[in-house]
């Protein structure tokens, strides 16, 4: 019973994360067509950032949280503007721009910080403890975090006149653009939430776990994993598959190990796209 | 300036300058290693460890080839820790002429460029732990240090003086860069009369914390990140730690305990843990390779105790060549084989692997049990190499 509860908490905990990684990686597919390669190598930039400004500048973590969001929101928005804008509509080339990106990244952190990981902890540590059942603290904080990012971009997406513009533009970008929206404001802004979400996951989950040029790769492939398991440009199907995830990886390792629970996970995948093409929640075509 | 081209003119003409003449040619030698990702550390030694051995050659005038002094460059290879990337490293090298390479390091690396380097005629050192590191059917590959095989004993002899422990549970990556580490020290353990569990995991992994849960299920004296990179056991550790375990943690695996130290959150946090070094890294001549590397190369070294532990294998590599006076990768080996095991900083070893392996190819010098106890770090105990 406590293996059972404890998986449960570490599953939600797992789902949160996912959560906010993955709702930025389908935005950005969402809205513009882009399938982000990059999308990992904000998360390792968010940690660095956060990194640099708490350890080379003293700054108070929290503080260091938001400009880690900033900087990576400024560097996607740029990014989209300058490379990605000028070829949105070729699949094929805007997945090397981003591919491209992320290996620039990932370099220049190897070069900038070395290839060892940093010491970066999280301010807050120790865990509330109910018998032999714990949830660590950072956690908690975390999960806190990654709840009222995930409303708060809810609340932009669908209570906001730009959330209702980029709506607009995944659903029929043609129809969106005669009707006046300007795909080259809104592209780079919605660039910009995404990798700022990612920013903001890696700030938050660096510390806890650990930061180094490395840390990218596994979180692309989640990402990607849980985007397909939701349905491509799905928000409310990232968010749902995040937590299938996070708790069927929990489960999963607590009761078969580590090797086969990654396996269940991607047999569950394989299931789903062979009974269910679109995922949980996709569509079968989508507009932009 | 005429007095300046005269000058120039004369010294080319006499052949005074050991550095001009170290111009003549140029022996090109590969360093593969993993140079980015999660074991970038340890690539990243290999190359620093070859670029210094290198160093050391060309500040002496070079090295003697065919009548030549060749000025040694080194040319690095990620190899990204996959047997593909190995295996290309060792075609790519070829495509250079590159005959001579120290690396790779990991089990899937060296399982990847065995075959293919033997086909291109090149010598490699790996500095895997596989069971299959060295194969008589491969004369050119050499092994930079034994694997647990060799030592895994002494360091849970040592360790059990210090930490009383009745079971242990294992944890180590489920490829071959983890299995055939976690397997042998299984067994060591069990050879001391402790009973063992094996848990495996997907390499790229980031939270441990299912894995952790499911490990404490089993209630362990004690946990061993065996050959885990050193970022995975550093969040191991602190995982464990928060679920209440107390016990003592080991790492009967590859180098890298600063760094799992530090990513676990400090010695407070990692409190009994005890670890094999691959050298005696307390001794004044090992700790002396830092300066050296910054002297000669200009920069701070990259890859903490893994480069010591390499550059043996890179000075004893160009001490071949220059008693071969040829890069043809037969006679280097044939010379190597022949070479004393002697480094000026890690003092005698000897030539083993013949036991373990069926070919006497592995170098084997003096090596250390780290301790830190109640969350002091004790040091690392030098043990003396013994012969097969």
């Amino acid at each position: 019973m406590e293996q059972f509860l404890q998986a449960g908490i570490i599953g939600i905990s797992l789902g949160a994360q996912y959560a906010l990684l993955a709702l930025g990686f389908t935005l950005i597919f969402g809205i513009l067509g882009v399938v982000n390669f990059s999308h990992g190598g904000f998360y390792m930039l968010g940690g660095y950032v956060a990194y640099a400004c708490v350890d080379r500048l003293g700054v108070p973590y929290p503080v260091a949280v938001l400009a880690a969001v900033g900087t990576t929101a400024a560097l996607g928005w740029v990014f989209e503007l300058l490379l990605i804008e000028r070829l949105v509509d070729d699949h094929l080339a805007t997945l090397m721009l981003t591919l491209g990106l992320y290996l620039v990244m990932s370099t220049a952190m190897l070069e900038v910080f070395g290839p060892l990981a940093m010491d970066f902890r999280f301010p807050i540590t120790g865990a509330l403890r109910f018998g032999p059942v714990y949830a660590p603290l950072e956690n908690l904080v975390v999960l806190g975090i990654c709840l009222t990012a995930i409303m708060g971009l809810w609340l932009v997406l669908f209570r906001t006149d730009i959330g209702r513009a980029l709506r607009a533009l995944a659903d029929d970008r043609a129809v969106a653009m005669a009707q006046g929206l300007r795909p080259k404001l809104l592209f780079p802004a919605a660039f910009a939430l995404a990798t700022g979400l990612a920013g903001l996951t890696g700030a938050l989950v660096t510390p806890i776990l650990s930061l180094s040029p490395g840390v990218a790769d596994p979180v692309l492939a989640t990402s990607f994993l849980t985007v397909i398991l939701g349905g491509l440009g799905s928000l409310g199907g990232a968010a749902l598959a995040a937590f299938i995830v996070g708790i069927v990886e929990a489960y999963s390792s607590v009761y078969f190990g580590g090797s086969i629970g990654a396996l269940i996970l991607f047999v569950l995948v394989l299931l789903l796209l062979v009974f269910r093409p679109t995922g949980l929640l996709g569509r079968e075509v989508r507009g932009a | 300036m005429k007095l300046q081209y005269s000058a120039l003119a004369l010294a080319a003409a006499l052949g005074l300058s050991t550095a001009a003449q170290a111009q003549n040619c140029e022996l090109k030698i590969g360093a593969m290693g993993p140079m980015s990702g999660g074991a970038a550390q340890w690539g990243l030694a290999m190359a620093g460890a070859t670029e210094l051995a290198a160093a050391e050659v060309n500040s002496a005038g070079g090295i003697k080839m065919g009548g030549k002094t060749c000025k040694v460059v080194v040319v690095p290879y990620d190899s990204k820790y996959t047997a593909d990337a190995a295996a290309a490293g060792s075609n790519a090298f070829a495509a250079q002429d590159i005959k001579l390479i120290v690396g790779p390091v990991g089990s899937p690396e060296a399982t990847g460029i065995k075959p293919v380097a033997a086909r291109n005629e090149q010598l490699a050192w790996n500095a895997a732990y596989a069971k299959n590191a060295l194969e008589p059917k491969f004369p050119l590959m050499f092994h930079i240090a034994p694997g647990p095989a060799v030592w895994s004993d002494t360091v849970i002899k040592a360790a059990m003086k210090v930490f009383p422990m009745k079971t242990v549970a294992l944890i180590a990556p489920n490829d071959q860069g983890g299995t055939d580490i976690a397997s042998v020290d299984a067994e060591a353990y069990k050879a001391n009369g402790v009973t063992t569990t094996e848990e495996y995991y997907q390499r790229g992994t980031t939270n441990f914390a299912p894995i952790v849960t499911r490990i404490l299920a089993a209630k362990p004296d004690v946990v061993d990140t065996a050959s885990s990179p050193p970022g995975d056991a550093g969040v191991i550790i602190k995982q464990l730690r928060l679920a209440g375990f107390t016990g003592a943690i080991g790492r009967l695996g590859g180098p890298g305990t600063d760094e799992i130290v530090r990513v676990a959150g400090g010695l407070d946090v990692v409190q009994n843990f005890y670890w094999f070094e691959t050298v005696a890294t307390d001794e004044p001549k090992v700790k002396e390779i830092d300066a050296l590397y910054k002297k000669m190369l200009g920069k701070d070294p990259v890859g903490g105790t893994a480069l010591w532990a390499d550059l043996p294998a890179a000075r004893m590599t160009l001490k071949a060549v220059a008693a071969a006076g040829t890069d043809d990768a037969k006679a280097v080996a044939e010379a190597l084989r022949k070479l004393p095991v002697e480094d000026p900083n890690m003092g005698k070893g000897y030539w083993t692997g013949k036991k373990q392996f069926g070919i006497a190819q592995e170098l084997h010098f003096p090596f250390g049990v780290g301790i830190i106890k109640d969350g002091k770090n004790l040091g690392v105990a030098r043990q003396e190499a013994k012969p097969d």
